[in-house]
């Protein structure tokens, strides 16, 4: 016996014949335990009485008392007993086909074969069969009766090999709140819940043609042939739960992978699933997603991004631009300042747009780390013209929400200062509208206190968010900036620059300087003009350049004095 | 007395009985032997002279199954053949066959004498 257990097995030799009982029983004695019975109703006393125990029976047909058709009749009907695999003698052709039919495994002919090729057929017949158990006792979840995961998976692939062009969906369902539905009704309540949702999905499956599988405690997975409108299903699966659940309001979210790709691995397939469902935690009615490959790949740029910045901080892909805000109260513009913009350039991605990189950083935080750096890049910049040119261009950087909440910003800031031999208000400090509308008492605290040591303040991205009339007042502010959406959409749009002089007159009631951004072109730059905007920012003078580009500005303003 | 030289004298195809033996002459040879005491040829007679085709059949069909696994060819060929004719239950005149089984019984039973 080659399997990998020592297990000596024991093997019945039923047949009437004492001569062929012994022979056989010697073959296979070297290998096994043998037990012998003379006829099927001795037989079926042996098998009773080593039913756990007995691993093959190799059964003659023809015998007195009880023949073995009859035994087999038996023992394929005996729930506990058609485990054991049936190997039949004979000499007949036609009898083979028939114990066959009979639930026999498999046949030895009369007379016998050589020990060898009787050995090794009741060896791979007991294999089989264990194995058999085996899966059977594994493939399915005990609970719900559907198949448990790494069967499903296999399943699943088996199933693509069959139908390679059949689109599938891959299907996620999870209970919500599962954990309380528990805790709320015990656990016998939950485990009937399981099995409902189990009921359901069977049915569809065995409708659809599809395979399910409970993969987590409150969690199964399903594939089935694609569904062209899955609100439908999902409709009538639940308001079917609804009726089985009754009165509980539980209800279940699904993700939904649709004609997913079989170029990947199939738990890759479920992942995306997943996913798709993850977008709906904690919802309260039963919803459904749908996987979105275009969502999922930015997702995955975005954590590549994060991942990297630190990298790229140390490795310098980093780099501040800068562009000029000209002052255009007089008959000339003049170089005022300017303003810190950062640039990613990625050593393979390239330029990476700052409305990717920074909405995200911003989201989790790391924005932080961005900021710092750019504050210490623009103060050692100032400084380094500041002795080059024997001026002063004052540049503003960005202070982002989380900052502001930062108790250590204004120490920060001053060693920054101190680094570079600067004063407060040699670095504009640019605070979005809409920070100031989130926490506004902390905000203006904050801002109250750099103001009252010397820093000036611009409001960036003015008009965008709902700072509201009365706060506007209380604002401790220098400058507005205004959103570049009204310089963009004024020309055409009358409503826009209605709001641009309507923006100017606050700035004129705040008494503080209006800069507009994103100004392209002479006819914006002649209409803000005559509106009365003080400082002018924009492609109209230049783009944001690197520090070196910059000073050849400052060169042409010193020429032009 | 039985040898595999006796019955190879006989006719039987020791090579190949030997073989399902596990190449053991000494069990070949009692195995022989046992099918010899308990020979089923007189009761084959009995059913046969009394017509009762069904335990006729039943009995040639297992000593068929003892000659050919013994390899006893002599026997085994008109067992098998009078088997066959019992399994159709046709009604022919069994007589020359049993004779040609008795013959060889006695012949294999001298041998081992």
């Amino acid at each position: 016996m080659q399997t990998e257990n020592k297990i000596h097995r024991k093997v019945l030799v039923v047949d009437d014949e004492i001569v062929n009982r012994r022979l056989l029983g010697f073959i296979v004695s070297r290998d096994y335990d043998v037990l012998y019975a003379e006829n099927g109703i001795q037989a079926l006393e042996e098998i009773k009485s080593h039913a756990d125990t007995l691993s093959l029976i190799l059964l003659d047909l023809l015998m007195p008392e009880m023949d073995g058709y009859e035994l087999l009749d038996i023992l394929t009907h005996d729930e506990e007993l058609r485990r054991i695999p049936v190997i039949v003698l004979t000499s007949e052709k036609s009898a083979e086909v028939q114990a066959l039919q009979h639930g026999a495994v498999d046949f030895i002919p009369k007379p016998y074969d050589l020990p060898e090729v009787i050995l090794a057929r009741v060896q791979r017949s007991i294999q089989l069969a264990e194995d058999n158990i085996l899966i059977h006792e594994n493939e399915r979840d005990t609970l719900t009766g559907l198949y448990t995961k790494g069967f499903f998976f296999q399943y699943a692939r088996q199933h693509d090999k069959y139908y390679p062009d059949i689109p599938m969906d891959a299907v996620t369902i999870n209970i919500n709140r599962f954990h309380l539905v528990n805790e709320l009704h015990g656990r016998a309540y939950g485990d009937n819940i399981l099995q409902s949702v189990a009921a359901l999905i069977q049915e569809f499956a065995k409708n659809t043609g599809g395979l399910a599988c409970r993969c987590d405690s409150d969690q199964f997975d399903f594939y089935l042939p694609h569904v062209e409108n899955p609100a439908a299903v999902i409709q009538e699966f639940s308001e079917k739960f609804r009726k089985m659940t009754n009165p509980t309001k539980i209800t279940v979210r699904i993700g939904i992978y649709q004609n997913a790709d079989s170029g990947i691995e199939i738990e890759e397939r479920f992942d995306r699933a997943n996913i798709a469902c993850s977008h709906l935690r904690n919802s309260y009615q039963t919803a459904f997603a749908l996987y979105d490959t275009q969502l999922h790949e930015k997702e995955l740029y975005h954590e590549k991004l994060i991942t990297e910045m630190d990298k790229a901080l140390s490795e310098k892909q980093f780099q501040v631009y800068y562009q000029p805000k000209y002052d255009i109260t007089g008959n000339t513009p003049v170089l005022t300042s300017a303003e810190a913009l950062i640039r990613w350039i990625h050593p393979q991605d390239g330029m990476i747009s700052p409305g990717v990189f920074i909405s995200l950083f911003e989201r989790n935080g790391l924005i932080q780390k961005l900021d710092r750096f750019v504050w210490k890049e623009a103060a050692a910049q100032i400084r380094l013209w500041k002795e080059k040119y024997q001026k002063t261009i004052p540049v503003s950087v960005n202070v982002s929400r989380i900052d502001i909440y930062d108790p250590m910003l204004k120490q920060e800031l001053d060693e920054i200062l101190e680094n570079n031999q600067l004063t407060a208000s040699e670095l504009l400090l640019e605070i979005t509208e809409s920070a100031y509308t989130e926490n506004s008492r902390q905000i203006i605290e904050t801002v109250s206190r750099l103001r009252e040591s010397g820093f000036r303040i611009e409001m960036d991205d003015f008009g965008s968010g709902y700072s509201s009339l009365n706060m506007l007042t209380a604002l401790p502010i220098d400058a507005l900036k205004l959103d570049m959406q009204f310089v963009r959409r004024m020309t055409e749009d009358s409503k826009a620059f209605k709001m641009v002089e309507l923006i100017l007159d606050i700035a004129k009631f705040l008494n503080v300087p209006v800069v507009a951004e994103g100004v392209e072109t002479e006819e914006q730059y002649q209409l803000l003009k005559k509106a009365g905007c003080e400082i002018i920012q924009g492609y109209y003078f230049s783009r944001p350049v690197p520090a070196e580009e910059f000073e050849k500005l400052i060169q042409k303003e010193e020429s032009t004095c | 007395m039985l040898t595999i030289e006796t019955l190879q004298q006989f006719g039987a195809d020791t090579e190949d009985g030997l073989k399902r033996c596990m190449n053991l002459e000494d069990f070949y040879l009692e195995l022989v032997q046992t099918a010899l005491d308990d020979t089923p040829v007189t009761e084959l007679e009995k059913a046969i002279s009394a017509q009762d085709l069904d335990s006729a059949f039943e009995t040639a069909h297992a000593f068929k199954g003892v000659c050919g696994n013994l390899a006893l060819t002599p026997l085994y060929i008109p067992v098998s053949e009078i088997t066959e004719l019992l399994r159709s239950r046709t009604q022919t005149d069994y007589q020359p066959l049993m004779t040609e089984i008795k013959l060889q019984m006695q012949k294999l039973r001298a041998l081992a004498e």
